[in-house]
């Protein structure tokens, strides 16, 4: 039903989206908490170089990215030859890359929720004796856990739909790094690629569906599950 | 329990979003290949050349002779043979197209898109294998070259991407014939052209890579670690021709430009053959 290369395709795009949404989440929610609950110097410039992905054209940051992860550049080169861990041509960078361009999605989507809990609810857990990992375990956390699932989800198509940072940093490597996107594009250049190209966006499309319908059923689990159903 | 309206509601949303986002990366990649199709249209008087993405530093040169000698401005746009081709074919304001293949050009004949009587086979060239400047390996390329051994353990090659940019072609065509290329396919790294393939090796991220003679002069952090034998692949073969929806006096006249003495001396110095 499905050519050797689609399938490649297909299991790369989710591949490279879960891992980069998934090592993503847990410095999404503390970036969210920093910008939310505290008060520091240089902290818009923080929320700035946070936002830097949305506003930049997409071929500049896989740039930065080659330039600090290739294997002659600053951390690249670090990784390579103390770890043996080379992120260019490969899916781990690809994931990176997707993982930059959807990070501040995810920060926002993560910081609303956080703002939105009721502090009042965290004084009374904290009068009745929790200590202050306790009360973010049990209190903040399955409260924001709403808006860190959108967050999750629109990081995750987003990091599937990455194109520009991908290409430019890991390149066009089919079954390493040739996603859903890069598979249509280079599709769209071949002569008579255009039906081929238009079986890869109704995967895509298939996908999309698939996970809205996903966390459409797993969002109203977690509503019950805090008590808002 | 979702109701069917949820998941029609769904449905519809996700089908928006993802036209939103296939018309966003067709623009996006688009937009990325300096493509004249979305530009300004010409300045009155000026002339829109497509040209093969080697052909960068030669063209350039001769459009400022053509300048200097009293021709009509030019207007370049360089990327891949066939990112070119496909805009031509969508509408593209280009009056003349220099392939790097004859097939490209072939492409838009059957589309009766090249102005009768105005192609030529203008360039030859050749195909080299490139390594980053501080690697010394030097490799005779015949059939059964050990192409893995100079690509190391992990290493990769590059070149542009087979199915469409001709330098892949020629390179899947010559591996293919000196029985390297099951071997190679799945350490090959799909460039958008040349060039971009000409800078994965310069950036040493690339252990090796396949590309024109001719790029490798331009470029002073490769070098040549082995030719192609002619006989490998189909010669490396630049037509150039005015296009039919812009076959104007001016696009005549830089074609017959491109065939001066002035012109020949500048392909020469750059290292093209001259037909």
């Amino acid at each position: 039903m499905l050519t050797a290369a689609e399938l490649d395709a297909l299991r790369l795009s989710l591949q490279v989206a879960l891992v980069a949404v998934a090592c993503s989440l847990p410095a999404a929610v503390a970036a969210a908490w920093l910008l939310a609950r505290c008060d520091f110097p240089g902290k818009s410039l923080l929320d700035a170089v946070i936002h830097l992905p949305l506003v930049l054209p997409p071929v500049v940051i896989g740039f930065f990215l080659l330039l600090l992860f290739g294997t002659k550049g600053p951390l690249g080169g670090w990784l390579y030859e103390h770890l043996g861990i080379r992120l260019i041509f490969t899916r781990w960078g690809a994931a990176l890359a997707a993982a930059v361009m959807a990070f501040p999605l995810m920060v926002r989507a993560i910081r609303l929720a956080l703002e939105a809990v009721d502090r009042g609810l965290e004084a009374a857990a904290r009068t009745l004796g929790a200590s202050r990992l306790d009360v973010f375990c049990s209190i903040t956390l399955p409260l924001m856990l709403p808006g860190i699932l959108s967050g999750c989800i629109v990081a995750f198509a987003a990091a599937l739909g990455d194109f520009g940072a991908t290409i430019t940093f890991v390149g066009n490597v089919q079954g390493e790094t040739q996603t859903l996107s890069l598979a249509i594009y280079s599709l769209t250049q071949t002569p008579d690629g255009d039906a081929a190209a238009l079986r890869l966006v109704l995967i895509s499309l298939a996908v999309a569906i698939a996970a809205l319908v996903v966390s459409e059923a797993l969002a109203r689990r977690v509503r019950l599950f805090i008590g808002r159903a | 329990m979702p109701t069917l309206r949820d998941v029609v509601l769904a449905a519809s949303a996700a089908l928006l979003a993802l036209l939103a986002a296939a018309a966003g990366a067709q623009s996006q990649a688009q937009s990325q290949q300096r493509s004249l199709a979305q530009a300004p249209a010409p300045a009155a008087g000026e002339l829109v050349v497509f040209a093969a993405a080697s052909l960068q530093n030669a063209f350039a040169e001769v459009g400022r002779l053509h300048a200097a000698a009293g021709g009509t401005p030019l207007r370049f746009s360089f990327a891949s043979s066939g990112v070119l081709a496909r805009q031509i074919e969508q509408g593209a304001p280009a009056a003349i197209f220099a392939s790097a293949d004859e097939q490209w050009m072939d492409y838009l004949q059957r589309r009766q898109l090249v102005a009768t009587g105005s192609r030529k086979s203008l360039l030859v060239n050749r195909l080299v294998l490139v390594v980053p400047a501080d690697n010394v390996a030097s490799v005779t390329i015949g059939p059964g070259f050990d192409f893995a051994a100079l690509l190391g353990k992990d290493g990769r090659w590059v070149t542009g991407d087979p199915s469409n940019v001709p330098v892949g072609r020629y390179a899947q065509e010559a591996l293919t014939r000196l029985g390297a290329w099951t071997a190679a396919k799945p350490r090959l790294v799909r460039a958008e052209n040349v060039r971009v393939a000409l800078a994965f090796v310069e950036r040493g991220e690339a252990a090796a890579g396949i590309v024109y003679e001719t790029d490798a002069a331009v470029s002073k952090k490769v070098r040549i670690a082995g030719v192609f034998p002619p006989d490998s692949h189909a010669p490396v073969s630049y037509p150039v021709a005015a296009m039919a929806k812009h076959d104007t006096p001016a696009a005549r006249a830089f074609l017959h430009f491109l065939d001066s003495e002035q012109a020949r001396e500048v392909f020469r110095k750059y290292g093209f053959t001259v037909r």
